[in-house]
């Protein structure tokens, strides 16, 4: 790994002699400003981390570099290869099977579309599933849109698009109902009253109201599980698994009409042509910028931006991502693990090598990830194994709140089981993990991108989250965005068709890249990491 | 992903053909990966044990009757036999349209015309022993064939939609799909909470306007 | 020589004519000496044609030698497996003989309860049996039976579920109890805890057939029906593609080339050999290099494949290796009980690669996916059903490994 500075730290017995002693930690004042703090230890400061794109349509914006090299690489296919290619056409093409794609493609079959989605892995391996802390809506009566709306811009540095940000506030309640009748329930605050009671909220890190509402620490899973039921009974959609988009068909006005789409099981080529496309292919946590473990799932490795890209899409705020503070740090097998931002919400501290608290655990998330880095690279974090981490308190929790282990943190308590441990008597080893994609595709309040037939919704998409994302407003994002891009989609497709569909933008991209002197010799999109040991161009050299 | 971990004996297992050696403490997926072995299908989270995608059957050495798991979960033992199980879609899908389900009467009707199969539980048990989540899933079966859907539903709680108990059914029940109609049925019959219908008549009456340039809706101003 | 398919032995659930051709003079010779029947068998050399090709007085003998009053007997008619359809013609045309071997055992080894156990897909055994079975109740040799053993006989048709998997001896058993066929691990066996966990001896419907003809005509007439050192008859089920398939009675040894081209007429269509599933399909395929075989159970195995139920089901050239072995591990995927994951998981899986492969939608790893499943598979189950799965597919997978490479994707 080679996040900078973190050396040493303190032994992990010592530390635990420090914490037990300690216990309740007691806190230490921070002393920097959040920007100072912000500047000097988030990963998307790092000094070098990140360079200037040199061709396509953000020519000059900041972008890390590994990102920046897949954005600005070479199209796998060439013209030839789409000769003999199976043909499958469809009113609507959905690429990515998450929770965006599901709900896009539901919306879309609902308008009338005929729907095909193709998935890299299996339909709902996503990050969506995973998701645990929940999801927001105001529906608190001392809250409001307007709260929730400058909340969102607030955490994300108000550099978010205000029109987007008030399309996802204001659907939240009704996304809300809309997952409901598809059948996904929500932690209650009285269980017994499921008609007319109230929805269990608690506050997510820089909000200002009790607003994500969830179901148990698996929210992802129970909307996933819902989801999938929804898309494979619902008619007029077709689902590909193991088909992951090589690259986006334009046609010869420069249209998007489609994608080809490799079918990993039979390695042939597939081309998928429809009048209108939409983007759900996810996030990227899986090119782990800066050497970090991610949250993410494996197939998060950020083909969508480069397929959009490469076709002329324009993307924003790719320089920034964000680190959530409780990845797993020890062990080593379930590095980068997630555990909950619901752990902090119910009152568990971040404590350092020396038994201190040092941060306030509900501050936004790039703040609360900067003060760990900054506990680490000074030394004072805790070294195990020849893994470095912080504690999360989690058997002063236990012993402040007793029971809430087991009974709301389901999946916290599972994976203390799995790395060998009790977390009601020691406390978990945590450290920032690559989480999400903060930017991404430009999109409208439709769900519609520059490029002409190509729509986007979910972690794909930039402009909702500004620099920063706030808890839960992914999932709602993927539901309210997912609704309105499917419906958009289905719109398009009844009227303009795509004419002459082909890999028409290619010339022009190969043309820029040249250009700019980046040649032609990396190739992209990645849709696997590196340790997957397959890469693109092994599948296609296997193609019949 | 490089960093050097506590070495100990490398443990030896066979994963689908082919002969590995894995570092004590991986999971059965980690193994595959460390040993060089492509990976496009069978994973999904990696390791949270929550999307059910990677499907093994496992041998343990010395043991009779294998068994099922998700090898991001399992760790990597000495002498294992492994492999992969690929994704079974149900025969045929159990079609209902949850929208159309209006008449709560008749819930158990509904049940037997979408699940006939449900009342033909054989009790083999099969589906309990094939679910890495240890739910009881033939429980839930019965459960809901006698049309008891809430104690059904939550006995689902925990399912990560990995099938493995539709491919264990001999009598073609697909428990998964039933776990997740009685968990559906729940919920879109049920959930009516008033806070959240309260907000949606404000919004609906156009009481909860969205000021996008109220003060709060931009940088404080430095000073 | 025809001994259990002598037209004239088939008479149906007629007792008097049964009795009228010999019929019966087996029993009361077993009668008289209830010490020599076991020996007989022994020396008789007559051994299990249910599949197992397990010695049968050893069986009995284990039965025997248990403590309680209370012991039964199963005679198992379940048979379900392609390409086998011997007892269903013995229970239909020719019950009598299969009842009294049974009822021979039930003086050999004291068991009172005598259970015909059929399956109720095969109609006119099913009404045959029970006929019998009425006839038998009111004839003076059922009660000099349960005065033998000191015990009323309770003689009786039990109908299995149908399922194939209720043809295992523990899944008869329980099928017997009243339960579903679930098969169960043994040990226990059925001799020590079968029935009511009462010892329990379960024979094939063929295996009992020849048991009245042994202690009729003696050990030495059986042996010498055998070619070489096999001894007795044996009922072939041929089928697949040679002239005329069917059910040939023939003696236990002889060769397989015989048995295709004289008795089966040859091969369909002038077709080549190709090879032959023996046993059934849960064994070790043949070849034309095998053609020379001795049908019995020693001289199969010598060639590393079994007897099994002497069903043999031969393929020619043109017919896909491939799409049998697809459609045969199709068949043990459906019918495996449920009980144990990596029968129900595993062969499904296994099907499921045949499948892709045999359909042109073949995978690179799928070989060697399925080589791993053929090692890990035998012997992960309770009963049976798997390793005749994974023994099908690695005997295909070995002889035929060309037809599987061509299926594979080009690369
Ligand atoms: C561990 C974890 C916890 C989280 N917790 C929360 C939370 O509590 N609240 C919240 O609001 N958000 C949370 N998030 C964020 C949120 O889950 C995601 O941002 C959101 O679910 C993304 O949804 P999606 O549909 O856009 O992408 P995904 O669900 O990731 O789906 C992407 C899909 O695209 C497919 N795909 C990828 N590449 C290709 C290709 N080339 N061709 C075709 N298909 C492709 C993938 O296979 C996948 O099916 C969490 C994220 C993680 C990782
Ligand atoms: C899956 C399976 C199915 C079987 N089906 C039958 C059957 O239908 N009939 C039968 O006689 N034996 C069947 N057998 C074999 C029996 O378990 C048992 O060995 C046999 O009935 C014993 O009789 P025998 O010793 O006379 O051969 C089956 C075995 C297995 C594993
Ligand atoms: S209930 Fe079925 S689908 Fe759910 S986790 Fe268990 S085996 Fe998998
Ligand atoms: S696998 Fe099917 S038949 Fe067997 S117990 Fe489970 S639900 Fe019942």
């Amino acid at each position: 790994m080679t996040d900078g500075g973190m050396s040493g730290g303190i032994g992990f017995a010592a530390a635990l002699a420090a914490w037990d002693a300690a216990a309740p930690a007691p806190a230490r004042a921070c002393g920097l400003k959040v920007a100072d703090l912000l500047r000097g230890f988030h990963p998307d400061h790092r000094p070098g981390g990140m360079v200037q794109l040199v061709a396509g349509p953000n020519e000059g914006a900041p972008c890390p570099a590994q990102l920046a090299a897949l954005l600005q690489s070479d199209s796998l296919l060439e013209d030839v290869d789409l000769a003999g290619a199976t043909i499958l056409d469809a009113d609507v093409l959905v690429l990515g099977g998450g929770g965006a794609g599901c709900v896009a493609a539901l919306a879309a079959a609902r308008a009338g579309a005929r729907v095909l989605m193709a998935t890299k892995l299996r339909m709902g391996d996503g990050n969506t599933v995973m998701a645990e802390g929940g999801i927001q809506a105001a529906i608190g009566a001392e809250d409001s849109l307007q709260r929730h709306f400058e909340d969102t811009l607030r955490a994300g540095h108000f550099a978010a698009d205000k029109a987007l940000v008030a399309a996802l506030v204001g659907d939240g309640p009704d996304a809300i109902r809309w997952l409901v009748r598809e059948g996904m329930s929500f932690d209650l605050a009285d269980e017994r009253q499921r008609m007319g009671g109230a929805l269990l909220r608690k506050k997510p890190g820089g909000a200002t109201a009790a607003r994500l509402l969830s179901y148990r620490d698996f929210t992802g899973l129970e909307l996933m599980r819902a989801l999938r039921e929804a898309v494979l009974l619902q008619p007029g959609i077709s689902v590909l698994d193991g088909h992951p988009a090589l690259e986006l068909l334009t046609d010869d006005r420069g249209r998007c009409g489609g994608a080809a789409l490799q079918d990993l099981g039979q390695r042939r080529l597939v081309l998928a042509r429809a009048g209108a496309t939409i983007m759900a292919t996810g996030g990227a946590g899986r090119l782990h910028l800066a050497g970090f473990p991610t949250s993410n799932h494996y197939g998060a490795t950020a083909d969508g931006l480069v397929l959009a890209y490469r076709a002329g899409a324009r993307l924003r705020e790719m320089d920034s991502f964000q680190f959530h503070p409780t990845g797993i740090a020890w062990p080593p097998h379930l590095e980068g693990t997630l555990i909950s931002e619901a752990a902090r919400s119910a009152g568990a501290r971040l404590v350092n090598g020396r038994g201190e608290r040092f941060v306030e655990e509900l501050a936004p998330r790039d703040v609360v990830a900067s003060a760990m880095l900054r506990e680490l690279a000074e030394g004072r974090g805790v070294g195990r194994d020849g893994k470095l981490g912080l504690f999360l308190d989690t058997p002063s929790l236990e012993r402040e709140q007793p029971g809430i282990l087991a009974q709301r943190l389901q999946t916290l308590s599972h994976l203390a089981h799995r790395a060998g441990f009790d977390p009601a008597r020691e406390p978990f080893l945590v450290r920032p993990t690559l989480h999400y994609q903060n930017g991404g595709m430009a999109i409208d309040t439709d769900g519609r991108s520059a490029l002409p037939g190509l729509l986007a919704a979910g972690e794909v998409t930039g402009g909702l989250h500004g620099r920063n994302r706030m808890m839960g407003n992914a999932l709602l994002e993927l539901v309210v965005f997912g609704r309105r891009a499917g419906a958009s989609a289905a719109a398009d497709a009844r009227q303009e068709r795509p004419r002459n569909l082909g890999l028409n933008h290619l010339a022009g991209w190969r043309r820029g890249l040249l250009a700019a002197g980046l040649g032609l010799e990396a190739k992209g999109p990645l849709l696997f990491p590196p340790y997957g040991n397959v890469t693109p161009q092994d599948l296609r050299r296997h193609a019949a | 992903m490089s960093e050097t971990e506590p070495a100990g004996t490398p443990l030896r297992l066979v994963f689908d053909g082919h002969a590995l050696q894995a570092r004590p403490g991986v999971s059965l997926l980690q193994a595959w990966i460390a040993a060089g072995l492509p990976l496009t299908e069978n994973v999904g989270c990696m390791g949270q044990g929550v999307c059910g995608a990677c499907r093994v059957l496992v041998r343990r050495p010395g043991e009779r009757i294998a068994g099922t798991a998700l090898a991001c979960e399992m760790p990597a033992e000495e002498g294992m036999q492994v492999s992969f199980i690929d994704h079974f879609p149900a025969r045929r899908p159990h079609a209902y349209d949850l929208s159309a389900l209006t008449d709560s009467w008749s819930i158990p009707d509904q049940i037997d015309a979408v699940f006939p199969e449900a009342k033909h539980c054989r009790h083999c048990s099969g589906c309990d022993r094939a679910c890495p989540k240890g739910i009881p899933v033939q429980r839930m079966v019965n459960l809901a064939a006698e049309g008891q859907v809430f104690a059904a539903a939550e006995l689902f709680d925990a399912c990560v939609m990995c099938n493995l108990c539709v491919a264990a059914c001999p009598e073609h029940i697909d428990p998964a799909h039933l776990g997740q109609f009685t968990r559906r049925m729940h919920a879109a019959l049920t959930l009516r909470p008033a806070d959240l219908m309260q907000r949606l008549r404000q919004i609906e009456a156009g009481e909860q306007p969205i000021d996008l340039d109220a003060p709060g809706a931009s940088p404080p101003v430095q000073t | 020589m025809k001994v259990l398919t002598d037209p004239a032995l088939c008479v149906g659930a007629d007792l008097a004519a049964w009795m009228a051709r010999g019929g019966g003079e087996g029993l009361s010779r077993a009668l008289a000496e209830p010490a020599s029947i076991i020996p007989v068998l022994e020396a008789a050399g007559l051994r299990g044609l249910g599949g197992a090709g397990f010695p049968t007085h050893r069986k009995w003998s284990a039965v025997a030698a248990q403590p309680g009053p209370e012991r039964w007997i199963i005679c198992n008619g379940n048979e379900d497996e392609p390409g086998t359809f011997k007892d269903r013609f013995l229970l239909a045309e020719t019950p009598h003989q299969v009842i009294e071997g049974a009822l021979i055992a039930a003086v050999a080894t004291g068991a009172a309860q005598v259970v015909l156990y059929v399956n109720p897909r095969e109609a006119a055994g099913v009404l045959a049996c029970h006929a019998a079975v009425a006839a038998w109740q009111a004839h003076p040799l059922a009660a000099a039976v349960s005065a033998a053993i000191g015990q009323a006989l309770c003689l009786r048709v039990v109908e299995s579920s149908g399922h194939y998997i209720g043809g295992e001896e523990t899944g008869a058993v329980s099928s017997v109890m009243g339960g579903f066929p679930f098969p169960r691990l043994k040990p226990p066996f059925p001799f020590e805890q079968g029935v009511n966990d009462r010892p329990t001896l379960i024979n094939n419907v063929e295996t009992l057939a020849h048991v009245a003809h042994i202690l009729r005509h003696g050990a030495a007439w059986y042996r010498a029906l055998g070619l070489g050192d096999a001894a007795g008859t044996k009922l072939y089920s041929l089928s697949g593609d040679v002239l005329r398939p069917g059910l040939h009675e023939l003696p236990m040894g002889t060769p397989l080339r015989e048995l295709v081209f004289v008795h089966g007429g040859g091969m369909l269509a002038g077709k080549a050999f190709k090879a032959v599933f023996t046993g059934g399909p849960s064994n070790t395929l043949l070849t034309g290099a095998d053609l020379d075989v001795a049908l019995d159970f020693e001289s199969v195995r010598a060639r590393g494949s079994r007897l099994g139920t002497g069903a043999m089901i031969v393929v020619g050239e043109g017919t896909s290796i491939l799409r049998k072995t697809a459609e045969y591990v199709a068949f043990f995927a459906a019918n495996s009980c449920g009980q144990c994951p990596p029968c129900k998981i595993g062969t499904h899986q296994v099907s499921r690669i045949l499948e892709r492969l045999d359909t042109g939608a073949g995978r690179i790893g799928d070989l060697e996916a399925l080589e791993n499943l053929s090692h890990m598979l035998p012997g992960s189950g309770r009963c049976g059903l798997v390793d005749g799965a994974a023994t099908v597919l690695a005997s295909s997978l070995e002889t035929f490994r060309a037809e599987y490479e061509a299926a594979l994707p080009r690369g």
